[in-house]
């Protein structure tokens, strides 16, 4: 894989945060705002000079990429302050190193004259992406869309509470950020003409913003994106009647639901047959859904039987739960299930790009294709929280790892 | 058995025995230029129907011939993967329908019959795919289900239970169909009233569907089945161009299919004609170790295909007499021939059907008489209303 000209960089993992300034963080960027608005309207000038450079030459001017580089990286540290990503107030200059979360953007390189051309054209799916994962019309070129539940919006709205009640906020939730500020700033440089690799969804590349975990509900994925273009082209009717099953067997999960809720209420753990029941369900509904956004190729079974899909669910047996945490467990879910919102969001819109790919090369490509695996592990995870198969929170961070392409560290416990 | 079945459901629509109907000319009825707009709008769309039969056959053929190997698409059970199968089937026939449908969509767009947009038609008939698809899921579902209990018999249970869902489906029908509303002409609706009591159905309602958007076409239906029975006219019939009395016409032909219990009759039929249908697949699909194993699917939709468009012809038979029974109830109920014969006359001009068309044409294609035999009913019944001979 050829390396990213624009990377997102960590340089403080503290996630302690200032209740003070995450309070009241709205109003103390105010001056960024207006800051960055004014130098969006110089960059979007300089943007198009540097087209026509990068057009004649070949390669963009340095003074302009130095300019625009400079922008896309303040950009991302007013983002990050802004959502509670980072927590210095942040400089005016995108002076690289200076900030908590930052890129590091490669110097001018030659690029394809075509690619240039086309630029905006090209970028559109990518800004797309960026603009719902932000949710706030912040992404490439200061924001071509609003959408108020986008990944970061939601994910910002949620660290603020967890902030002020904590003063910390939570790893998963940085690293949410971290990940879709990267990729919205690899958007800005792309549109900004920084350079004409393509922008990477995959959360496993981001390798700053990724933890390697082991939770009682994980994802395998052991596809090798080969897609039928027979089967893709048909695929949202192909799905259908197993739409249809999933709602009906969703009907009797819910009553299972219910009583799996009395059970572990009472006893302290689920009852196994329960248990196993919604398992087995969790773990349909991914294959369906996977099937469905052409996360994976084959048609699954009707059975949610495990090791089935290429794409599976790994649950493990239940264990004792803390009552309270069971009692309110309905409660407690409900940042998860928006959280799982506006992910299902950017995996839907991952599918209809994977579909047009799909069509046109025969394969999936793979940034894509992760973003749908990140989005469907956040989904068993919440579903598998909310129908009492584990009490371990759904982790939010694109925890894909070793799952897919990464190595995994040798440290790693089991 | 079967023939004595056959031959009683055949005797239970009834036109009178001794009914010789008149040899009309329908330059009578229609002008020159009309006859020979009518025959060119339908030789055409005969054309692309025969065509597109030719592509469906070969396509499934085809499918046959190679479908099993779409199970390397396919990660689930041999039921699962039979759906797969299924659905690709179906899938594939769409894709050999779609220029003949677009064509005969033009064809029918430049003579002002239809008023859908390319992209519309295109787009409606991807999304009920989707429905077709369930229906197909749902067919495969339950055969290799009872393949995997009854292997090779599986079509001696097959048979009751999808005559049993035709009925389900015959019911559910009326209550699935969208854009009904309640007949809004006050005096149309008296008539339809009078009409329903006068044939012994008064609880049966007459519906209006809005089909204006899509076509400039009469036509009307009789649905249902026990209470969920209704007769559905097209908004195109109550434009106008048709007058009172030759919408009671065709009110009454409706409400005579429900006197006679047509679509009862119709799954009768059905169940006729599905026994030796599922036989013949069980029979067609043991080289691929029948219906129990997904790679007989394909074969299985090739044999279901071919058989019913093999058996046209038939089916028009059947459909020709029952709605030559609707036809003379309608003309007992009203008593008045000279509206029905303007009515089919208008039916005619409005469809641009062929009043007589070619033999071949009339076999593949009819499922109503021909509009020249339906004047000719009118005129046989007024015939033997007032004692003359025909002629």
């Amino acid at each position: 894989m050829a390396p990213r000209a624009v990377r997102l960089v960590i340089r403080d993992p503290d996630l302690h945060r200032s209740r003070l300034t995450s309070g009241f963080r709205l109003i103390l960027a105010i001056p960024h705002f207006l800051w960055l608005a004014g130098w969006f309207s110089l960059a979007a000038l300089v943007a198009i000079a540097n087209w026509i450079a990068t057009l004649i030459t070949g390669s963009p001017s340095p003074m302009l990429h130095r300019f625009l580089a400079a922008y896309v990286r303040y950009a991302a540290h007013v983002v990050s302050y802004v959502t509670l990503a980072a927590d210095p107030f942040p400089g005016f200059t995108g002076r690289a190193g200076s900030y908590p979360i930052d890129l590091e953007i490669e110097d001018p390189g030659r690029q394809n004259r075509w690619v240039t051309g086309f630029r905006l054209l090209l970028a559109v799916p990518a800004i797309i992406l960026a603009d719902l994962m932000m949710g706030f019309g912040t992404s490439a070129s200061g924001g071509w869309g609003t959408q108020a539940g986008g990944l970061v919006a939601t994910v910002a709205l949620l660290s603020w509470f967890v902030i002020v009640a904590r003063g910390e906020i939570p790893r998963g939730f940085r690293d949410a950020l971290a990940y879709s500020i990267g990729y919205s700033a690899q958007v800005n440089g792309y549109a900004f003409l920084l350079t004409d690799r393509y922008p990477n969804s995959d959360p496993a590349v981001y390798e700053a913003a990724n933890a390697y975990r082991s939770d009682p509900i994980r994802l395998t994925v052991d596809d090798d994106l080969r897609r039928s273009r027979l089967t893709t082209f048909f695929r949202g009717l192909l799905a259908i009647p197993h739409l249809v099953f999933a709602t009906l067997w969703g009907l009797a999960v819910f009553f299972a639901l219910i009583a799996n809720w009395f059970v572990t209420l009472f006893r302290g753990r689920p009852a196994d047959g329960l248990a196993r029941f919604l398992t087995r369900y969790v773990r349909y509904t991914t294959h369906v859904w996977a099937y469905t956004l052409l996360i994976a190729n084959p048609f699954p079974g009707f059975t949610g039987l495990p090791g089935s899909y290429p794409v599976d669910v790994e649950v493990e047996a239940p264990v004792q739960q803390n009552r309270w945490v069971t009692g309110f467990r309905i409660l407690l879910a409900i940042p998860a299930l928006l959280i799982q919102s506006a992910l299902n969001t950017l995996a839907f819109v991952a599918g209809v790009f994977i579909w047009f790919y799909a069509l046109a090369r025969g394969s999936a490509p793979q940034g894509l294709r992760n973003l749908g695996v990140y989005a469907l592990r956040y989904n068993a995870q919440t579903n598998g929280y909310l129908f009492l198969l584990t009490e371990r929170y759904p982790y939010t961070g694109p925890s894909a790892g070793w799952q897919l392409s990464l190595e995994a560290p040798a440290d790693l416990p089991a | 058995m079967w023939f004595f079945a056959a031959s009683r459901l055949w005797s239970s629509s009834t036109v009178p025995d001794n009914l010789r109907l008149p040899q009309l000319d329908p330059h009578d009825y229609f002008s020159s230029s009309f006859l020979d707009r009518s025959a060119a709008y339908e030789r055409f769309l005969r054309i692309d129907f025969v065509l597109s039969a030719v592509a469906l056959l070969v396509v499934l053929g085809l499918y046959a011939r190679h479908g099993a190997r779409f199970t390397r698409e396919s990660a689930a059970g041999r039921v699962g993967t039979g759906m797969l199968l299924g659905m690709l089937g179906f899938a594939f026939v769409w894709l050999s329908q779609l220029p003949f449908s677009v064509a005969g969509l033009w064809w029918e767009r430049r003579h002002g019959i239809s008023r859908q947009g390319y992209v519309e038609s295109v787009v409606g008939s991807f999304v009920g795919l989707g429905g077709q698809f369930l229906f197909i899921c749902a067919a495969i579902g339950i055969v290799m289900a009872l393949a995997g209990v009854m292997r090779r018999r599986w079509w001696v249970a097959g048979v009751p239970i999808f005559v049993g869902l035709a009925l389900l489906f015959a019911f559910v029908q009326p209550f699935l169909m969208t854009d009904l509303h309640s007949l809004r002409n006050a005096k149309v609706a008296a008539d339809a009233r009078a009409l329903a009591r006068k044939e012994g159905v008064p609880h049966v309602p007459v519906k209006v569907e809005k089909v204006r958007k899509q076509t400039t076409a009469p036509n009307a239906e009789a649905v249902g089945i026990g209470s969920s029975r209704r007769v559905i006219l097209w908004d195109t019939l109550l434009d106008r161009r048709f007058d009172r009395r030759e919408v009671r016409t065709i009110v009454a032909h409706e409400l005579g299919h429900v006197q006679r219990n047509h679509v009862l009759k119709g799954i009768g039929w059905f169940a006729l004609a599905i026994l030796p249908t599922a036989f013949l697949i069980a029979l067609a699909t043991r080289r691929r170790g029948g219906m129990y194993r997904p790679e007989a699917v394909p074969v299985a939709l090739f044999v279901l295909i071919a058989v019913q468009v093999a058996t046209i012809p038939l089916q028009n038979i059947v459909s020709r007499h029952v709605e030559q029974e609707a036809d003379w109830i309608a003309l007992e109920t009203t008593r008045d021939p000279a509206a029905a014969r303007n009515a089919f006359r208008e039916l005619a001009i409005a469809s641009l059907n062929q009043p007589r068309p070619p033999a071949w044409a009339y076999a593949l294609f009819e499922t109503h008489p021909t509009i020249i035999q339906r004047i000719a009913i009118a005129r046989a019944w007024e015939d033997r209303e007032t004692g003359r001979s025909p002629g």
